[in-house]
């Protein structure tokens, strides 16, 4: 994103979307996954979405991170409009604006942990090393190990370490603790608090865990395709007290 | 109804039918070459031995100055002997008014009492034999007739010894003895200028001195006489009579070169394929290695649901069988439509009643069973590591794949590679074996693409060799009888004759050890300059006073080398049987011939300046008034025109020979584009889930081709100079299978050659990277980022 322009930006707003539709058209089927979304994140909020399977939550993340592209409506990125954008201004904007975390680790298991982050810190703009990532998410003594030699917990937080070495103004989780048991997964929980509170990014988690809703700043209920409840928790519960 | 896992196979097939096709098309190749060679092999022998048979081709072939008849029924007589046929055959020169040089006709008599020939049966195409007392009628060679625009009815100046005759054609015809048409000595067809001719035994025996005698005897043995104890008998017997010595069939001029061809077919029949079949067995394995890791868990459900071990595997090996079939039924069409075509081109070389192309269907089956064959064995181990994973561990993702720092890494040499080259590295080290398969792929193709353009750089050197450096005549003249030196002299004094260097030929039968051959040892003057015998380099070899110079490819097939002693039985004068050392080696490339210092040789003959020809340099601009002069020269039996043989050559085996390179050409491109395609498509389907998350995490789409590309670069560079050394090994081999007495290719790989090879696989590898990276930046970067592996 281009910074010598000031775009009109209400304090703090990191995405503004308005009457977000998108439409899958599948053979003879038209599916449509998101009905018309309006929503506002900030900067330096933790916002879970929850909902069942088909309600659209992964749809919205992977538009809101530049994997995909609404079919109508408006979405703008700190007043840029992402909407109608091309390819290479999505892999730009992926490139040094969104961390991504997955269910699925989806490391490179030919490097190292230290390498997969490096894979990182090699293209963007102003990263932290390696080291700073990994020693972000608790992992300085594991950095030369590869994903074969770390366990799950330790694979999903080299993936956090990934996301975040950019110095990102989103972090986007899908299900990030999805194939985790619980102590392993809230792990990987501190680690996307962490880098929320010290980096102050906007991190964005998909869960189907509704305990893990106590330690956002809000909490978006989607189905079929739409929010239907929003709440906002006063306080919010550190990671290591949640339980499930 | 189709098993629910037959099904299942017909859609995975689809599903990936890039690669099934690049697989197939690869297999077709070599299996096309075979099914085709098998099949021209088939055609050719089968019409040979049909054609041998009903025309009745002798066994035996025999010439001689001049025996009364009543000889030849002393030979009918001999023990073994089941037919004689005594003939008058003679060499004469034809008047063509179209041509300003003189053809060569090769007249031979039909028995005197207007019966078909027992041997060597005369095939009419068109019109009708002589009438029995006929003194002008012939039936002429049907290739010269085509040539010349000949047809029944036609007349035909001859010079029959001395004497100009206006013949008449009668008819239009073919014999087994001259399938392959061509003056004696000569390893190419010259339809313009030579023919075949056959008339009534008077006309012919009273021209020339021959009435009551016969100066030609064929032979058809007896069954299961042997063929080396008649021609000993019969040699021993017309031994007086001028004998120039019998010889068996397999060693008649005409079938030397139909068995050439024979040889040249079957080594093309087996080498080439074999690459081909090689290449597409390790494609086979790197597919169906994907498959059955990609199908892993699928694997597991099917032994959970209670299929065998047995079962599953058959069912990943009918992937291979339904691409070996597939290449078989594609090469088939191929194979037959190549040889379809190429069976024409025969017919410049080789004269059949008819030539009908037979497609050879027990090569079809052999082509399927090596096909299947080879990439099953391919992929045995692949199956076999499927079946035997227990179900429940089967149906757990794979563990992250274990890694490892390179060996060059740990060489310390880290900080000097990118990420992306550090991930080739360790993925090439990780699986080797794939990695070896792909760079194999990769080597025979290029290999493979090195031997089109060989041929042409070997057709160049040959060119200039044998036609600028050795041969640097205009023309030869070849007289009727030996003449003394005044002979020479009238040669020199032709109109436009600006050198003339004297040649004397002397028939003889050549041996060392077991070995045997018939020729004539050519007699030059030292210090030739015209006809220059060269070596191995093309440096002028300079002529030793004593002692033998053979071709190369003479000495291999005698078995000698220099300095040993070969026995030479001469077949004129008075016959003398000598022990002659060779001296040296000349390098040719059509032919086999022997050269002797022309004073030694006449020392040998008892003579003094003898000559049979000369070797002429013409003066261009009196070309025309050389060549009638000449045409009037009743002596001079043949005129051999340089020009004429070269373009003879680049008509017949030049064209012959770029035919078959453009075919290589073909199918080299085709591998390489398969080979570098299915290379591709598997790494982008075995790393779709790192390229895409890559891409997620922002890396553009070149960069991410560089990461996928980057391995399989790695692999055709060092695949490039290996394929290099392959192919030039497949030239030499390819080219030795070429190796005939009729024509030699040399061995000559041009740097442009390895260039254009070099150039053409990078290309495909472009190619089939460009059509990869379309289908990478088509990857749907959510749905593999969230699938389980």
């Amino acid at each position: 994103m281009a910074a010598s322009v000031s775009p009109p930006v209400s304090a703090g707003v990191v995405f503004e979307a308005r009457k977000l539709r998108k439409v899958y058209h599948t053979g003879e089927l038209d599916v449509v996954a998101l009905h018309g979304v309006d929503l506002d994140m900030r900067a330096g909020e933790l916002v879970c979405l929850l909902g069942a399977s088909g309600s659209g939550k992964s749809t919205l993340l992977n538009i809101l991170g530049g994997l995909d592209v609404p079919s109508s409506g408006e979405l703008h990125y700190k007043g840029w409009p992402l909407d109608g954008s091309d390819e290479r201004t999505l892999t730009r904007f992926r490139r040094n604006c969104v961390g991504f975390v997955f269910q699925f680790y989806n490391l490179i298991p030919s490097l190292t942990a230290r390498e997969n982050v490096a894979l990182i810190t090699g293209i963007s703009r102003d990263p932290m090393t390696p080291e700073e990532a990994l020693e972000m998410v608790g992992l300085s003594k594991r950095m030369d190990h590869f994903p074969s030699q770390l366990s799950g917990g330790e694979q999903q937080r080299v993936a956090i370490a990934r996301a975040i070495a950019k110095r990102p103004e989103v972090l986007l989780c899908d299900e990030p603790t999805g194939a985790l048991d619980v102590t392993t997964g809230i792990t990987v929980l501190e680690a996307i608090e962490r880098t929320n509170r010290e980096l102050g990014t906007l991190a964005v988690v998909i869960t189907h865990n509704a305990a893990m809703a106590a330690m956002a700043d809000r909490v978006l209920h989607l189905s079929d395709g739409k929010i239907i409840r929003e709440e906002h928790n006063a306080t919010r519960l550190p990671a290591r007290e949640l339980k499930w | 109804m189709l098993h629910p896992l037959d099904r299942k196979l017909l859609r995975d097939l689809s599903h990936m039918k890039g690669q099934v096709i690049a697989v197939s098309l690869v297999m077709a190749c070599g299996l096309a070459m075979m099914i085709m060679t098998r099949s021209l092999i088939l055609t050719l022998e089968s019409t040979r031995a049909a054609y041998y048979q009903q025309y009745a081709m002798a066994d035996v072939f025999g010439s001689l100055k001049r025996a009364p008849l009543a000889v030849a029924e002393r030979i009918a007589a001999l023990p073994g002997v089941s037919v004689a046929e005594p003939r008058v055959a003679v060499q004469v020169t034809l008047d063509l008014p179209w041509l300003a040089e003189p053809a060569t006709g090769h007249i031979v008599s039909l028995p005197e009492d207007g019966s078909d020939p027992k041997l060597n049966r005369v095939f009419l195409r068109l019109g009708r034999m002589p009438e029995p007392d006929s003194r002008r009628e012939v039936v002429v060679g049907e290739a010269f007739a085509e040539a010349n625009g000949l047809k029944p009815g036609d007349p035909l100046v001859a010079v029959i010894n001395g004497r100009r005759e206006t013949l008449q054609i009668c008819g239009i015809g073919l014999s087994p003895e001259f399938v392959f048409e061509a003056r004696a000595g000569e390893t190419l067809p010259d339809h313009r200028r030579f023919s075949v001719l056959w008339m009534n035994y008077r006309a012919l025996a009273v021209a020339y001195n021959l009435d009551g005698a016969f100066n030609n005897i064929v032979l058809d043995l007896a069954p299961g006489a042997a063929g080396a104890g008649v021609i000993e008998q019969m040699d021993r017997l017309l031994a007086p009579y001028g004998a120039a010595g019998a010889y068996l069939r397999k060693d008649q001029a005409s079938a030397i070169r139909l068995d050439d061809e024979l040889r040249v077919l079957h080594a093309l029949s087996f080498v080439y394929p074999l690459v081909f079949l090689s290449v597409a067995a390790f494609m086979a394995n790197a597919v169906l290695a994907r498959i059955v890791r990609l199908q892993r868990e699928q694997i597991a459900q099917m032994k959970a649901l209670g299929y065998s071990s047995r079962q599953v595997g058959v069912h990943f090996l009918k992937f291979v069988i339904v691409i070996g079939l597939l290449g078989t039924l594609i090469g088939g069409i191929a194979g037959r439509l190549m040889g379809g075509g190429l069976v024409n081109l025969y017919v410049e070389f080789f004269r059949f009643p008819s030539l009908e192309f037979r497609m050879d269907y027990r090569a079809l089956g052999l082509a399927l069973g090596i096909s299947a064959g080879t990439s099953m064995l391919g992929v045995l181990s692949v199956v076999w590591q499927a079946v035997k994973l227990p179900p429940a561990e089967a149906m757990r993702p794979e563990p992250p794949a274990d890694f490892k720092p390179s060996r060059i890494e740990r060489m310390g040499l880290t900080r000097l590679f990118s990420p992306s080259f550090r991930m080739a590295l360790r993925n090439i080290e990780r699986r080797p074996w794939q990695a070896v398969f792909t760079a194999a792929g990769l080597t025979l193709a290029t290999g493979l693409m090195v031997l089109p353009g060989a041929m042409s750089d070997s057709i160049d050197y040959l060119l200039t060799f044998q036609w600028n450096r050795q041969q640097r005549q205009d023309a030869a003249v070849f007289l009727v009888e030996p003449a003394s030196g005044k002979g020479l002299h009238d040669l020199e004094n032709l109109p436009g004759v600006i050198r003339a260097e004297p040649i004397r030929s002397v028939p003889a039968r050549l041996g060392y050890a077991h070995h045997e051959r018939r020729l004539s040892i050519t007699g030059i003057a030292p210090g030739s300059n015209l006809n220059r015998l060269l070596d191995d380099k093309g440096n002028p070899i300079i002529l030793p006073e004593e002692g033998l110079l053979m071709s190369e490819k003479l000495a291999e097939i005698l078995g000698a080398g220099i300095g040993d002693e070969i026995r030479v039985e001469v077949m004129e004068g008075r016959r003398p049987v000598l022990a002659i050392p060779i001296r040296g080696l000349v390098t040719d490339f059509a032919g086999v011939a022997a050269y002797m210092d022309i004073r030694a040789l006449r020392r040998l003959m008892h003579e003094d300046d003898t000559i049979n020809g000369a070797f002429l340099l013409i003066d261009h601009n009196r070309w025309d008034e050389f060549m009638r002069d000449v045409k009037d020269t009743p002596r001079a039996a043949a005129v051999m025109v340089k020009r004429d043989q070269l373009s003879a050559f680049r008509e017949t085996t030049a064209k012959s020979i770029g035919l078959l390179r453009k075919l290589y050409f073909v199918l080299a491109v085709t591998v390489a584009f398969g080979v570098v395609y299915n290379s591709a498509r598997i790494a982008l389907s075995e790393r779709s889930r790192e390229l895409a998350t890559l891409r997620v995490v922002g890396f553009n789409l070149a960069e991410v081709r560089g990461v996928l590309l980057g391995e399989l670069g790695l692999l055709v560079v060092c695949a490039l100079p290996a394929g290099l050394l392959f192919g030039r090994g497949l030239v030499v081999l390819i080219m030795s299978s070429f190796s005939t007495e009729t024509i030699r290719m040399p061995i000559v790989i041009n740097p442009s050659t390895y260039s254009i090879a070099i150039a053409v696989v990078l290309l495909a590898a472009v190619f089939s990277f460009t059509l990869v990276s379309r289908m990478l930046a088509k990857l749907d970067l959510v749905g593999v980022l969230k699938a389980r592996d």
